[in-house]
This record gives C-alpha cells, sequence and structure tokens, in this order.
C-alpha cells in the first residue's frame, strides 16, 4: 500500500517529469528518475517498520496485508480472566515469524482505552527471525469494571524509508470481566450496636439455632450434649451450654440505578460506579451471613437477578453489576412495581441511586414503606461529583444541592432510612449514616 | 509488593475518556434542559492530517521532541553534509540563465543574485529545519530547491560554474546531475527521518512503544541510506544513458542506423532522455502489471 509520503513523491516525480519536457531541462527529468528508482527499489524490498512514517496510526487498517505478513501469527495468554477494578492483568503475546524472511515488524495489540499500560509494552517494534517466534509480556490495570477484550494485533511491515507498507489484523481475541471492587463490612456490622440491622427488629440478636457464638446459660434437661461448653464446666463446676445466636436468614434485595443519568460526573467517579461497588460490598456481605441476596439493575430495560445464597450467587450478581451499562431512563415506580407481588414482605430493600430525573421516585417509596418493607437508600451525589469536577458553578450547585435536599427530607418522612452518599465516604459510613447511627 | 491505591483518579489525569452523561451545567445556571456533552468528555484524538503526513510527521509539532539522541544527532550531522553538498551543485548546476527571474527581469545580473538567494534560502531554512526539527522549514527549503530547478533549459545541461571541466564530457555531465538527484532525494529523506525518528525516540523514551533490537533497526535504515542511493543513481545513469546505449545497440544490426541515432538531435535532447525513462518504466510497469514484487517476495518467503 502507498503511504501518502510515496504519493508525493510520485506525484512529484511525474510532474517534474512532464514539467521537464515542457521546458526541456533534463535536471528535473533527472530528479524524476532518480524518484521513480527509489519508489520502485522500495516497493520491490520491504522489511522494516517504524511508527510514525505513514502517518497513519496502527489502528486504522484498511485491510491490505500482503504476502509479507501472510507467514506471521500471534497468540496471546492472559493471567487472570476475572479480576476486581484495580487489579492487574499480565499479557503474553506470543508473535511467530512461520517464513523463511527475518521481519521487522511494527505490533500493536489493542488494550481497551480506559486501561493503563503499568509494566512492559504493547506497542513493539521489533526484529523478528526466520522461523523465529518471540514473547511480549506487559501487564494492564483496570480501574473500571466491565467486559473488556483485548485485541485484535495490529501488524505492520514498511520498507526502510516509510514509502510502502503493509497492515494486518490477526484476529485474536481475549475477553475478561472486571468485577466491582468491594469494600468489607463485616467489622462495621459486627461492631455496631445492633449487628443485623438489615435483617429485621424480630430475627436479630436473639437465641437459636445458628452458627455464631451467642452466651453461655446453665444447662437444662433436653439440651444437646454436643453444645455443653466443657471449659466453663471445669471452671464454675455447673454444666453450662453455649447459646447460639439465631441466624437470621433474609431475602435481600439490592435495586441498582443504570439510566444514563447515573454516569453523571467522570469517569471513574460517578453515581453508577459508587452503586456498583456498594451493591458489590452489600452482596458479598449479606451472602457471606448465609442471607439470600437479588439483584435488580434498571436503565433502558429491568435486569435481575432471583434471590439465591452462596458464592455462585455472588458470582452471578458481581458479573451482572460488571456488565451494568448507564442507559436509558427506566423510572423507578416501573421496577417497584414489577417487584412488588415476588418479594417476601419485609425484606430490606436496598436502594442505590442518584435520584435524579425520575419524578417517580417519591410515590414508588412510598409503596415500598406502605407495604413496611424496610427500605435504605443510598444516593451518592452526582452534584458533587460534577462539582469536584468544575463541570457545575457554584450557584447551580447550590440551587441542585437545595432540591435534592428537599428531596431526601420528603422520604425521610415516609420512613425510608436514605443516606446523601458524598463522594469520599467510605460505604461502612454511609449505612451506618442511612441506618442513624 | 507495592501497596495498591484504591483510588484511580489518577489514572485519567489527561487522558481521554469514552463518554459521559449530560453536564447539568447549563441546567443549573440557565434552567433550560441543554443535553451537551461537556468538553472534558469529548475524546481527543491527534491524528496527523493529510498535508503532515506528507512530511512523515507533524508540520506544527503536538508532540514535544525530546533532546535528540544519536542516531537522530548523527541523521542531522548526515542532512547537514547533504544540505552542503547540494547547495553547491544546486548553483552549479542550475544558472541562472532559462530562470523565470532572467525572463522577468531580463538582467544577467539581477537573475543571478535572485537564482543565489533562492538557493542560499533552500540551505538556510533546511538547516533551521534540520537543528530545530521543525517540518514546516523544512518543507520551505524543499520548495525553494524544487524552485531553483525551474528553468527552461533548452535541452542542453549548462553549469554555473565550471571549476573542473565537467561540462567538456557529456558523460561527466550527467554523472554530476544524477548526483545531484540523487543527493536532493537524499536530503528529502534524511530530514524526513530526523522528524521521523525523533518521534520514534520519543516515543520510545515516553515508553509508547518499545523497540527489541535496536541496533538491527537502526543497522538496516544506515544499510538503506547507503545502498539505496547507489542504486538509484546506478539505474538512473542507465537511463540517462540512452541516448548511448540504444545506438551501440542499434550498431549490432545496422552500422548507418547507428551513427544515424548517435547524431539525431532529438535522441541527445531531454526527449531521448524521456524516451529511455519511458522505455525503462514500461518495462517496470508491466513487471508490476505482472504482480511480480508479490511473486518474488512469496518465493522469498516460502524459500528453504
Amino acid at each position: 500500500m502507498w503511504s501518502r509520503k510515496s504519493a508525493m513523491l510520485g506525484s512529484l516525480a511525474v510532474a517534474m517529469y512532464l514539467l521537464g519536457l515542457t521546458l526541456r531541462n533534463s535536471q528535473l527529468v533527472t530528479i524524476a528518475v532518480v524518484i521513480f528508482v527509489f519508489l520502485t527499489w522500495a516497493a520491490l524490498f520491504g522489511g522494516h517498520a517504524d511508527v510514525a512514517a505513514s502517518g497513519r496510526r496502527a489502528e486504522e487498517w484498511t485491510g491490505e496485508e500482503g504476502v509479507s505478513l501472510s507467514n506471521v501469527s500471534a497468540m496471546r495468554k492472559l493471567s487472570s480472566a476475572r479480576i476486581f477494578e484495580d487489579g492487574e492483568v499480565g499479557v503474553t503475546l506470543r508473535m511467530q515469524n512461520h517464513s523463511a524472511l527475518g521481519k521487522i515488524l511494527e505490533v500493536k495489540d489493542r488494550v481497551p482505552e480506559v486501561m493503563r499500560i503499568k509494566d512492559g509494552a504493547n506497542y513493539i517494534l521489533m526484529e523478528l527471525g526466520p522461523r523465529r517466534e518471540t514473547f511480549i509480556e506487559y501487564t494492564v490495570e483496570c480501574p473500571l469494571r466491565g467486559f473488556y477484550s483485548l485485541g485484535p494485533v495490529a501488524v505492520r511491515v514498511q520498507d526502510p524509508f516509510g514509502l510502502f507498507h503493509k497492515e494486518k489484523e490477526l484476529h485474536v481475541y481475549n475477553d475478561f470481566l472486571v468485577f466491582p471492587k468491594m469494600e468489607d463490612l463485616k467489622d462495621t456490622f459486627v461492631k455496631s450496636k445492633v449487628p443485623k440491622i438489615f435483617t429485621g427488629a424480630v430475627n436479630i440478636r436473639q437465641p437459636g439455632p445458628g452458627s455464631e457464638f451467642y452466651s453461655l446459660r446453665e444447662y437444662f434437661e433436653g439440651d444437646s450434649f454436643r453444645a455443653i461448653n466443657w471449659s466453663a464446666y471445669a471452671r464454675s463446676g455447673k454444666l453450662m451450654v453455649n447459646e447460639r445466636e439465631r441466624d437470621a436468614v433474609s431475602d435481600i434485595i439490592l435495586i441498582v440505578d443504570s439510566r444514563a443519568v447515573s454516569e453523571t460526573g467522570p469517569v471513574s467517579r460517578n453515581a453508577l460506579v459508587y452503586s456498583t461497588r456498594a451493591a458489590a460490598s452489600l452482596a458479598q456481605y449479606f451472602l457471606g451471613r448465609r442471607d439470600s441476596v437479588g439483584l435488580i439493575t434498571y436503565g433502558d430495560e429491568v435486569v435481575s437477578v432471583d434471590r439465591d445464597t452462596g458464592k455462585k450467587q455472588l458470582y452471578v450478581i458481581l458479573t451482572k453489576l460488571a456488565g451494568a451499562m448507564a442507559r436509558g431512563n427506566i423510572p423507578l415506580q416501573v421496577v417497584v412495581n414489577r417487584i412488588l407481588p415476588h418479594i417476601n414482605k419485609g425484606s430490606p430493600i436496598i436502594v442505590l441511586s442518584n435520584l435524579e430525573d425520575d419524578p417517580t421516585v417519591v410515590s414508588a417509596l412510598r409503596d415500598f414503606r406502605a407495604r413496611n418493607f424496610d427500605v435504605t437508600v443510598l444516593s451518592p451525589s452526582s452534584l458533587e461529583f460534577e462539582f469536584d469536577a468544575k463541570r457545575l458553578d457554584r450557584t447551580g450547585y447550590e440551587v441542585l444541592k437545595t432540591e435534592r435536599d428537599v428531596l431526601i427530607s420528603e422520604l425521610r418522612g415516609l420512613g425510608v432510612n436514605i443516606m446523601d452518599w458524598e463522594p469520599d465516604m467510605l460505604l461502612s459510613t454511609a449505612l451506618a449514616g442511612a441506618r442513624g447511627f | 509488593m507495592a501497596a495498591k491505591s484504591g483510588d484511580t483518579a489518577h489514572l485519567y489525569d489527561g487522558k481521554t475518556v469514552r463518554s459521559s452523561a449530560p453536564s447539568r451545567k447549563k441546567l443549573a445556571a440557565k434552567g433550560n434542559a441543554s443535553a451537551d456533552i461537556p468538553k472534558d468528555a469529548i475524546p481527543t484524538v491527534e491524528i496527523p492530517s493529510f498535508v503532515e503526513s506528507l512530511l512523515g510527521g507533524p508540520l506544527v509539532p503536538k508532540m514535544k521532541f525530546l533532546p535528540a539522541d544519536k542516531m537522530v544527532q548523527n541523521l542531522q550531522l548526515g542532512c547537514y553534509g547533504v544540505l552542503i553538498a547540494l547547495g553547491i551543485l544546486t548553483y552549479i548546476v542550475t544558472p541562472a540563465v532559462g530562470t523565470i527571474w532572467f525572463a522577468i527581469t531580463g538582467s544577467m545580473a539581477v537573475a543571478n543574485i535572485l537564482q543565489l538567494m533562492v538557493v542560499a534560502g533552500a540551505i538556510g531554512t533546511g538547516f533551521w529545519g534540520t537543528m530545530t526539527r521543525d517540518a514546516r522549514f523544512m518543507l520551505a527549503s524543499y520548495v525553494l530547491f524544487i524552485l531553483s530547478v525551474m528553468r527552461f533549459a533548452s535541452s542542453k545541461v549548462s553549469l554555473s560554474q565550471d571549476l573542473f571541466g565537467f561540462g567538456d564530457s557529456q558523460f561527466l555531465l550527467t554523472i554530476l546531475v544524477v548526483v545531484y538527484a540523487v543527493l536532493l532525494v537524499m536530503y528529502f529523506e534524511l530530514s524526513n527521518g530526523v522528524i521521523r525518528f525523533s518521534m520514534l525516540d520519543t516515543s520510545i523514551r515516553t515508553r509508547e512503544v518499545y523497540v527489541m533490537n535496536v541496533k538491527k533497526i537502526i543497522g538496516k535504515y544506515h544499510r538503506s541510506l547507503v545502498i539505496n542511493p547507489l542504486i538509484a543513481g546506478s539505474l538512473a545513469m542507465l537511463v540517462l544513458s540512452v541516448n548511448t546505449i540504444l545506438p551501440a545497440f542499434i550498431s549490432l544490426f545496422s552500422e548507418q542506423t547507428a551513427l544515424r541515432m548517435e547524431e539525431s538531435v532529438e535522441l541527445i535532447s531531454v526527449y531521448g532522455v524521456a524516451l529511455g525513462t519511458l522505455f525503462v518504466f514500461l518495462v517496470v510497469g508491466a513487471l508490476f502489471a505482472l504482480d511480480l514484487p508479490t511473486h518474488l517476495q512469496s518465493w522469498r518467503e516460502n524459500k528453504d
């Protein structure tokens, strides 16, 4: 393929040739001849590559690969197919030259734009000998959740002067998943006065069949021998039994707002990012407590994960959260109407939303409260994100903040546990704030 | 092991992002429901413009080059050398007779001064452009060099200075013109190389690109810088000597025709050169039409 440089030289040579004939100037014709020879030689024997010569990025492949690249192949291996935000993936790209000719190649392994190359490089200029292979290793840092794909591998070969080049895309793709990162909520909850606050007032801090130690009491007839605390017996001389805390298995419903407006703010700091991280942390916490957790995300459609328990459920929830895209504008009322018939009365419901551009928020949450659901709303404040990013002036911020405060007060009046979640606040702090601690 | 930072905001410093939801700045300040995308959320992709890419790099460099490394410095030195030689040769092979300034002013002295100024300007801008690695000055230098050779020459190669008696021999004269043409093309390439390799070097040092076996890659470029001009010069000599080669070939069949051809005004003029060029490149064109480069490449790729 002709580069722009060769096209310019070719045009110049033709112009000089014709002008030379017109002006009867053999110098002009001679220059034209030398340029023609240069171009011909380069077209016949190419074998070098460099980054800047063609004036085109490696991404702008147009499809002419030629023979010289037909014997080049690539394979890729990832260190992990599932990681959490801020995690790293090690990539090993294996480039093979099956031909009898050594090649100087420009190779670019395409990496999603939001990722950062931490070690090594994905853009390499290399000399690959005949029938040789080489390994390119680099590490990418993945700061944002989502489904990502590495590839294709763009390969370019050029003549030494960058006059002609051949390009090829090797369609080698590797998918991987970045889960939202999670905050450890365990300590916060255990240390709080009412640890299992989300499971409802009836079920918590009561002795009963369970796994967590609650207290010691004297042995009564009928108690299981397995419950006897022999150490306590040795100390006190009385038969003492361990009482365990009643396991409070509940249905927890997490509702994540993934409407377009939830992505207001910088890419790494917006309501959706915070909401998904919070939902992941809560799911991990509750599932670790053997509660049953369900997830609903709503944006351009309502996507739900049925309530279930266990590690598999955590994986399912994390996968759904990783894929949550900010799209659409479905109101919360639609979600409430859809799920109300399917959830157990009194189930704790945690809504993660910035509460913006949705006139149905008040009526939807009122419907929940009217049926005695324990509703907690964590509302990451998009206003703060925008104000911090200097996209909002002071006046606008104050006006919108006042409107938001009024809405929050109104919801609080309905008995909703709500917290205006500011950007620098930890999730555990926000949760404690929502519950009035 | 380094501690992981939880805050990822630093990763986006100066980085292009995909998109963002509409800002509510206008909504807040003016009370309308504009859905404008904030300017800082729009990706800024810098791709060289058409004119920029003709030179192999940006005309107005957006990327500030790092100080030149040894490779670039060597290219710059080479460029200066070629520029001096080219300047002298340009002055010798492009006398003021037949130039546009001579046609306008009608004065040989004025035309000489103007021609000298054009050549000096070409050298000066070339020097400055190479030294500062500024493609704009290089472009100006190219234009001035081409301008200096634009003259009506009435088929004869004349010299402004003939200290070594080149004008007495047609062969030496042809060599002189070929050397001049090769130097001009080499100047284009070397100055271009200064920009290209500055960009590459900057990319390497900013870790955008990693280079394996740098010496081999640079060595190949250096070899090409020697081999290609030699080949271009030799082939050009062959093409330009058609007015002697063709009669010699014809003389195998007919001495008389060969003699007539040797004395033919057309063949020894620029039209003879053009005819030779046409012949050679018709053959080359035919080879390309038959896809010879691909076959040649296939053979080289697959041989044991």
